[in-house]
């Protein structure tokens, strides 16, 4: 509830600040996302990748690893799908659609993991290692978009579109909510059983609090390690592929706006519980389609959410996340 | 090859800037992961307030002030409201992020680049007497002021650090907190100043990133603030091991570029270049250490 308010005083105060006529451009700002099921639709859409994102951070959070790489991951599960899809143009998307958010989770673990084996053979700083492999991700999937991959006759930077059959099925039309909700909501409740209810959740939350007691009752560190890595680069992964799947239909250079580092964001107000992922993308996705929605209406310009939402980040590491690490 | 070779010292000296702002809060033991966000917030407040006052000196001194606040309070979140470190390190970069191209929007009216009017200019520089000399003469000619400040400012810690108790009190404070704090020394007051410095450094190197360019352009720090970071644990908190670190991150920065103007190589492709050669150093290094220890 804090969050909320947080959230909320910082954005009345910055459209004051900024805005011509502030109380107008303040009822935009909180109604037109409720105002009708296109902006509604499009909330909830943009929560779709953030849950998942948001998931990506929980897991690594949860076992005390820092995954600063979601971003790039995320990039490269879209890459990865995007080109399975368009490989596999011709079969049948009940084998296609599957095959490829696979190939996406694994291609995004697998840029996690590598973090994760250089920090267990080397002790290289995992925080350090998936951010740098993330920005390289970010350039070399901008170069297969401009390159091998670009659909030269879209006029865009981007790849060819997916197959329309391919695409999940749309609700709440003519918004650009999708099928793809349910996969984020399917795997928040899977993460919930996996994290909360299972032996396994048990032992990545042991690791996460005391890695010296866990070793003593014989949880393998590297292990966990690298699983939770894996998984959460995997849901990065998925994450990418979804929003294609889901909403952009074909893969665009820098489509991300910035899922990867607010998943993060959305890890810490849910204090990494899967189940509180949801409310917590809500926020998210509510203040950038808020922000984006009245500056069609209103004086507002589309930045301020970037602005709202840094500064819940930042007021919400003080308020819910306490020092879990014993030292920096 | 001399243009090459001045370009390298330019990229170097950004990275070598903030390192070395990084560098006190390595020793302190918290290291500060928000170098990234404070070396935006300068590149663009430095050129920002110079336009508004027509002067790059009070620009540069307000754009110190404010960075140097901005991770004093950074720390004061970890202190007072036991943030994670590392948490608060991340939502000083995202804050940035947002907030420069947030004000690039609003004050200067554009889209991703801002482009500024400044009164002076930010000149090469040939230093008399020394650039006269043969040999080491080239490094003193028309270098940039902030390269000349990286330099001097790389002697000043190295005595700072190793010669002052100001130093030796951080180094201890690293060293093993608990024994800091039952011979009395101010971990709190320490931590501030460490982390104050470490604002204070990254505003020279944003400042030293945009005022030759006279523009900021959003996300412009494009991951220098992490390959500072490298710099410090490579330096092995030394700062002229800091320094000799950041000469081979900004060597490979300015080859990226070189072989994007010279060759057909794809761009995208050379921009990982940086990353990864960090990454492997990195690798190297720790590797090393973990060997010795």
């Amino acid at each position: 509830m804090i969050v909320i308010l947080i959230a909320f005083v910082t954005g009345f105060v910055i459209i004051f600040l900024t805005s011509t006529a502030p109380f107008e451009s303040i009822k935009a700002f909180m109604s037109v996302p409720f105002s009708n099921t296109y902006f509604f639709g499009n909330l909830l859409a943009t929560m779709v990748p953030l849950i998942l994102t948001g998931l990506a951070a929980s897991i690594a959070f949860k076992s005390n690893e820092f995954n600063l790489g979601i971003e790039g991951q995320f990039y490269w599960g879209a890459l990865a799908g995007t080109a399975i899809l368009l490989f596999m143009k011709e079969s049948s998307p009940v084998l296609t659609v599957p095959v490829a958010l696979v190939v996406s989770a694994a291609a995004g673990g697998m840029m996690a993991s590598v973090s994760a084996l250089l920090k267990s053979k080397w002790n290289v700083s995992e925080l350090i290692s998936s951010l740098l492999i993330g920005y390289s991700l970010i350039y070399i999937t901008d170069f297969f978009l401009e390159g091998p991959m670009l659909d030269k006759n879209s006029g865009l930077i981007s790849s060819q579109a997916i197959p329309q059959n391919f695409m999940f099925a749309r609700i709440l039309p003519p918004s650009n909510l999708s099928a793809g909700l349910f996969i984020a909501l399917g795997l928040v409740l899977l993460l919930h059983l996996l994290l909360e209810k299972g032996t396994y959740g048990l032992k990545i939350a042991f690791y996460g609090e005391n890695s010296r007691f866990a070793k003593y009752i014989g949880i393998n560190g590297k292990h966990v390690v690298f699983v939770s890595m894996f998984l959460s680069g995997a849901l990065a992964g998925v994450g990418g592929i979804v929003e294609i799947l889901g909403t952009q239909g074909r893969m665009i250079r820098s489509f991300s706006a910035g899922y990867g580092w607010n998943g993060i964001a959305v890890a810490l107000i849910a204090r990494n519980h899967p189940l509180w992922v949801i409310p917590a993308a809500f926020l998210f996705a509510f203040l950038e389609s808020a922000a984006f929605a009245s500056s069609i209406f209103a004086d507002i310009t589309p930045e301020i959410s970037k602005v709202i939402q840094a500064a819940v980040f930042f007021l919400v590491t003080a308020s819910l996340w306490k020092n879990k690490r014993k030292k920096g | 090859m001399e243009a090459l070779l001045h370009e390298t010292i330019t990229s170097s000296s950004i990275i070598l800037l903030a390192a070395l702002g990084g560098l006190f809060t390595s020793l302190s033991g918290k290291i500060n992961i928000g170098l990234e966000g404070l070396i935006l917030m300068s590149a663009f407040l430095t050129p920002y307030f110079s336009q508004v006052f027509s002067s790059l000196f009070i620009g540069l001194c307000l754009s110190m002030g404010i960075c140097t606040l901005l991770a004093a309070f950074m720390y004061f979140m970890h202190q007072k409201y036991k943030a994670d470190i590392f948490v608060v390190g991340l939502a000083m970069n995202l804050l940035a992020t947002g907030l420069t191209s947030f004000l690039s929007a609003v004050l200067m009216n554009t889209q991703g680049t801002a482009t500024f009017v400044l009164k002076q200019s930010v000149e090469a520089i040939d230093l008399p007497f020394l650039s006269d000399l043969p040999v080491i003469g080239f490094f003193f000619r028309s270098q940039n002021i902030f390269d000349y400040i990286a330099i001097i400012a790389v002697i000043c810690i190295f005595i700072l650090i190793r010669k002052t108790w100001f130093g030796l009190h951080l180094q201890a404070l690293g060293y093993n907190k608990r024994t800091a704090v039952s011979t009395g020394l101010k971990v709190a007051e320490l931590g501030y100043v460490a982390y104050a410095l470490s604002g204070l450094m990254c505003a020279l190197s944003g400042a030293a990133m945009s005022l030759p360019l006279k523009s900021f352009v959003d996300g412009m720090s494009n991951g220098r603030g992490w390959i500072a970071l490298v710099a410090v644990i490579l330096g092995r908190n030394n700062p002229i091991g800091i320094l000799l670190a950041a000469l081979l991150l900004g060597f490979a920065s300015t080859t990226a570029n070189v072989l994007q103007i010279n060759t057909q190589f794809p761009p995208k492709l050379l921009m990982t270049i940086p990353f990864l050669v960090t990454l492997i150093a990195l690798v190297i290094s720790s590797a090393k250490t973990k060997k010795t220890t």
